[in-house]
């Protein structure tokens, strides 16, 4: 470790600000914007109520017991549905213009008309059968000598609930999590670009400034290794800030194992900026080409470990476990999330080494490129 | 010309990298739309969703035989053993998103009318899994009714009873024709997604142009030369304009070639009309990025939360259905949020008269409008720049 | 001896850029590496300095082999390259500081050689300014004292007057000098002649990546048969005259062309009066007559049949 190298290292990184500010704010952001998007899946509040027509017709009216069902859907704060009354016709309009979902139409047996298969569509469905089932339980209680026909119907309309949640681990089982785990994943990988920046700076074959240092009595590794911390510090520090932004500010669960939280970001931020080196390293394209790779790679990662569509992560882990294995940002992603579910470290350990393992095999790879003090051509 | 050429050029010799991007983000959306679509078809109850679900109980009687049963119907069942470690796995990977645990005792409680509770371990917010709870509990409630009303039934009988009930269903009647309907779901999401990726890309590949042309010596150099900064500027934007339209169609046509598998309906060109006036909206939010940003360090920084950002909050990864009301306003300050809005109402269209049509109209115009503005923002703040 | 290089060969694929080089630099030389563009100076300085593999041949700095993990070499040597490669995050003191701080470690010894760097190089008014509002002259002076900060004892200058304003290179060149006066040897490249002849105690001249000559300046123009260029400028010269001419003793080639009748003759005396006489003789008209010694261009045309600067 040089200290003069890593210190004039560290200023002179602090000093480019534009970039600074974006690498410390674009996580941030980013993570506001998902909080935006996904409070309101997780809180399952402010549920807006589906509107649904129903043909008016004579054998609704005679329906009864579908009208008092539907019209306690339709009731109270939390209402399932908001019901139009109205022609065929009418509904059919409505239907089309897409001011509604569906349409039932009440016609011995009712029918549900939809235009297309969705998360609304679904949910009258389920309203629908559930409705259907009980009334069919009715009618066989009645053919069956009931004890108290007259509490039947009130009976029927009264619905327990059967079911307690329990939690099978540490934790309950996390969607939204995932997707600020892999955020961090992501921000730790976008440390390649201080990685592909320290070999910029260190090969002679790329950089003016590079050759100077190379003609210096520096040994390279050393001063590469120096000015490599440098960055790592900055890095790791703007990651520093992201975590503690999602822990106090967006008030994002962590588990109780806070400082292992805090060591899995140092480990992901040595081994972003160490893929960066690498990939810098061992391309020896234009910058542009570089970014692009860097870019593309961290992506397909993110994109992979779910981070815009979560059942892409289960999708792989079924599919193509060794893909999991082998995306460094899905391990990551994962080892934020063994933390938070499981009780014992050993799946949490299983990825920390694997990724571990990956870090160690970038820096080697980075180490034989750079290693070379001469070069082919300048 | 000269300027347009040299734009060209720029953008020839980066060809590789945009290749890289547009193969990504082409992967991404398709992947994502094929997944999305083949979950659409199979989450919801049309189709008859199949959750993955390990049921562990803890006595063996006939009612508890019934209700597996009757939840085969609905759920794929995956055996697991009752051990914590393998039941936890089993939910981390999603290899089941429902674990049922029977207690002990509990087919005798329902027989005997006492309240009594089935244990759930589930993954959130999952609509699959709902339609479980919908369906335990519908059988338990009927069963319940069962019990109150009728004297001295056997656990056999209940469950027979209750097999007739539950085979009711709703009839459902889709106006549009099924297979159609599936396809445009398929388009809808594409398009969707393809809102990322273009931006992705546009943002990427012209801020390379654009950093090149914001060189302050080289921008300095044009000014003397004798064109006036309009028709340098004309010029650029022409180039900018190419390469636009030469990214949408590569995208556009990929997408073609997946609709019209299952054939061509009118709809598919009103998304690929919307989508054209989405590119022109993204590549003049990525001018402006390209005309405000000065280091190039900060640009995939920059890229990403645009990107990311804009699609999350305007429906793009979550469904609007799922957005808060206040996100929604907010995201409605956005181009992507009329996208996505003319994409949704598209998707599910039969009719393509005025009445119907007219939102999505709406939806267009103001994206064009969203497109001047950032262009006119951009030319001013660039001519600042200049002149600092 | 400081540098030495014997039977150096590098090749760019087909390229061979430099071909069978030796060169020997002593203590105390200005030496200066003179050659047109695309010669193999630079290519040559960066294989004496290990930044390049080259295919054959020996280096040797201070009597010993010249290798990338050399740092008790490297730790005297000085290089200016033809780039300038500073950092634009950091002021030009802070520049020079750390470049000198790669070499140096103690930092009151240092903080000593940065200020008499900045001296040298004539930028103390310019201390807090970052690399960008620099101009031109004074960017190239930065980059010349960060590479000299340390007061090595070999100097390697690679074409550092490029694109410099008169003033700032004859500033440069006076501190070259300067730099030697106090014990440093010096390499100096570059394609300008007027810079060797006025500044270097040997060269060497290269072309196509070969040694086409070595010695002190009046050495090298000892080398060629060129003694003197006699210029006159006339209406009309007739061929039985040039001929006539040609045949004069002494006389190499004369040449009319655009009213310029150029005349070359070997070493001696008198050439200019053999002229003279031949032009009264012949009651030629004329306007302006004058004589050239030759310069190292002279030399470069006469080896290798082409100009210096083309």
């Amino acid at each position: 470790m040089s200290l003069h190298i890593f210190g004039n290292r560290l200023k002179c990184l602090l000093r480019d600000k534009e970039n600074v500010f974006w690498t410390m704010l674009f996580p941030i952001l980013l993570a506001v914007f998902f909080n935006l998007a996904l409070s309101n899946v997780n809180a399952g509040e402010s549920f807006q109520a589906i509107k649904l027509a129903v043909v008016n017709n004579s054998s609704f009216h005679n329906d009864q017991a579908l009208q008092t069902a539907l019209d306690a859907a339709a009731a109270g704060e939390q209402k399932l549905f908001e019901l139009t009354l109205t022609s065929q016709e009418q509904a059919e309009q409505l239907l089309t213009e897409q001011k509604v979902s569906a349409y039932l139409l009440v016609d011995e047996e009712p029918v549900l008309v939809v235009s297309k298969t969705g998360i609304r569509e679904s949910i009258i469905k389920s309203f629908l059968d559930s409705y259907l089932q009980t009334t069919a339980a009715v009618n066989t209680i009645l053919q069956n000598n009931p004890n108290n026909p007259a509490l039947l119907f009130q009976s029927a309309g009264e619905r327990q609930n059967y079911l307690a949640e329990v939690t099978g681990s540490a934790a309950d089982p996390n969607n939204i999590l995932i997707f600020f785990y892999s955020l961090i994943a992501m921000s730790c990988f976008y440390g390649g670009f201080w990685g592909m920046r320290e070999v910029t700076d260190i090969q002679a074959d790329i950089s003016a400034l590079a050759a100077r240092i190379n003609i210096s009595p520096q040994h390279k590794l050393k001063a590469f290794l120096s000015s490599l911390t440098a960055s790592y510090l900055i890095h790791f520090s703007e990651l520093i800030l992201l975590l503690l932004f999602l822990r106090y500010v967006l008030q994002i669960d962590f588990g109780a194992k806070s400082g292992y939280v805090v060591l899995t970001t140092a480990l992901g931020s040595l081994a972003g900026i160490a893929y960066g080196a690498f990939i810098s390293a061992l391309v020896k394209k234009s910058e542009n080409m570089k970014v692009a790779i860097l870019i593309g790679t961290t992506m397909f990662g993110s994109f992979l470990a779910g981070m815009m569509i979560q059942d892409i992560k289960y999708l792989v882990s079924q599919k193509f476990p060794l893909l999991a294995y082998v995306n460094p940002i899905n391990l990551l992603t994962d080892a934020f999330y063994s933390l938070y579910y499981y009780d014992t470290f050993s799946r949490y350990f299983l990825n920390i080494t694997i990724l571990g393992g990956m870090t160690i095999a970038f820096c080697l790879g980075t180490y034989v490129i750079v290693r070379r003090r001469k070069y082919a051509s300048l | 010309m000269q300027v347009f050429k040299l734009c060209l050029k720029i953008l020839k010799k980066n060809i590789r990298s945009l290749l890289i991007y547009i193969v990504l983000f082409l992967g991404i959306s398709t992947i994502m739309a094929s997944s999305a679509s083949t979950e659409q078809n199979t989450d919801f109850s049309f189709t008859k969703s199949k959750a993955r679900l390990a049921i562990i109980s803890e006595e063996s009687t006939p009612l508890t035989a019934g209700l597996q049963q009757e939840l085969a119907k609905i759920a794929h069942l995956v055996a697991l053993p009752d051990e914590i470690e393998a039941l936890q796995d089993a939910l981390y990977f999603r290899t089941v998103s429902y674990i049922l645990r029977i207690p002990k005792g509990f087919s005798e409680k329902i027989m005997r009318g006492q309240p009594v509770k089935l244990h759930k371990t589930v993954i959130p917010n999952s609509y699959s899994n709902a339609y479980l709870d919908l369906s335990i509990d519908q059988y338990l409630n009927s069963a319940r009714l069962y019990v109150e009303q009728i004297e001295d039934l056997s656990q056999e009988e209940l469950v027979q009873f209750l097999q007739k009930d539950l085979a009711v269903e709703t009839a459902v009647e889709i106006k549009t024709n099924d297979r159609q309907a599936a396809k445009q779901t398929y388009s809808q999401y594409f398009f969707n997604y393809l809102s990322y990726s273009l931006l992705s890309i546009l943002i990427l590949g012209l801020s390379a142009l654009l950093l090149v042309f914001n060189n302050q010596d080289l921008q300095k150099r044009n000014a003397c030369a004798p064109l006036s900064t309009a028709n340098v500027n004309r010029q650029f934007v022409l180039a900018v304009l190419v390469f636009t339209v030469l990214t949408w169609l590569v995208m556009a046509l990929l997408c073609l070639v997946f609709a019209l598998k299952d054939g061509f309906t009118v709809n598919i060109l009103y998304l690929l009309l919307n989508s054209f006036i989405f590119a022109l909206c993204a590549a003049s939010i990525s001018y402006l990025i390209g005309t405000l940003v000065k280091s190039p360090n900060a640009i995939p920084a920059i890229s990403n939360v645009v990107t990311l950002g804009l699609s999350f909050i305007s429906g793009v990864f979550v469904p609007m259905e799922l957005l808060g009301k206040q996100v929604l306003k907010f995201a409605s300050f956005t181009p992507t949020y009329w996208y996505v809005t003319a994409n949704n109402r598209l998707a599910s269209l039969t009719k393509f008269n005025y009445t119907n049509l007219q939102p999505v109209f709406t939806s267009m115009l103001i994206q064009l409008g969203f497109a001047l503005a950032f262009f006119a923002v951009a030319l001013v703040l660039g001519k600042n720049r200049r002149l600092q | 001896m400081i540098v030495s290089v014997k039977n150096l060969v590098k090749r760019y694929d087909d390229l061979l850029a430099i071909d069978h080089l030796n060169l020997t630099v002593h203590d105390g030389e200005v030496f200066g590496l003179l050659g047109p563009n695309g010669s193999g100076k630079t290519t040559a300085i960066n294989c004496i300095l290990a930044l390049l593999e080259y295919d054959k041949g020996e280096i040797e700095i201070f009597g010993r082999p010249m290798k990338p993990e050399a740092y008790d070499i490297k730790r005297h040597i000085g290089v200016v390259m033809q780039n300038v490669a500073v950092y634009n995050e950091l002021t030009v003191e802070e520049n020079i500081n750390y470049f000198c701080g790669l070499y140096v470690a103690d930092k009151k010894l240092r903080q000593e050689l940065v200020r008499e760097a900045i001296e040298f190089v004539g930028l103390q008014e310019f201390t807090k300014y970052y690399p960008k509002k620099l101009s031109g002259g004074l960017l190239r002076r930065l980059n010349i004292a960060c590479g000299i900060a340390h007061k090595p004892k070999l100097i390697i200058l690679d074409e550092p007057t490029v694109a410099v304003d008169p003033q700032s290179r004859n500033k440069i060149l006076e501190g070259i000098l300067e730099l030697n006066q106090q014990g440093a040897t010096i390499i100096y490249t570059t394609h300008y002649m007027e810079e060797v002849e006025q500044i270097c105690s040997r060269i060497m001249i290269i072309d196509k990546g070969r040694s086409i000559a070595v010695g002190t300046k009046d050495e090298l123009k000892a080398m060629i048969t060129l003694g003197e260029k006699i210029t006159v400028e006339s209406q009309r010269i007739t061929a039985a005259q040039l001929s006539a001419l040609r045949r004069l003793p002494n006389i190499v080639s004369a040449e009319y062309k655009n009213r310029l009748l150029v005349i070359k003759s070997s070493k001696g005396s008198n050439n200019l009066e053999t002229v003279l006489e031949f032009i009264k003789q012949e009651k030629i008209q004329f306007g302006k007559i004058y004589s050239e010694l030759p310069t190292l261009n002279d030399v470069f045309l006469e080896i290798t049949g082409k100009q210096l600067r083309d």
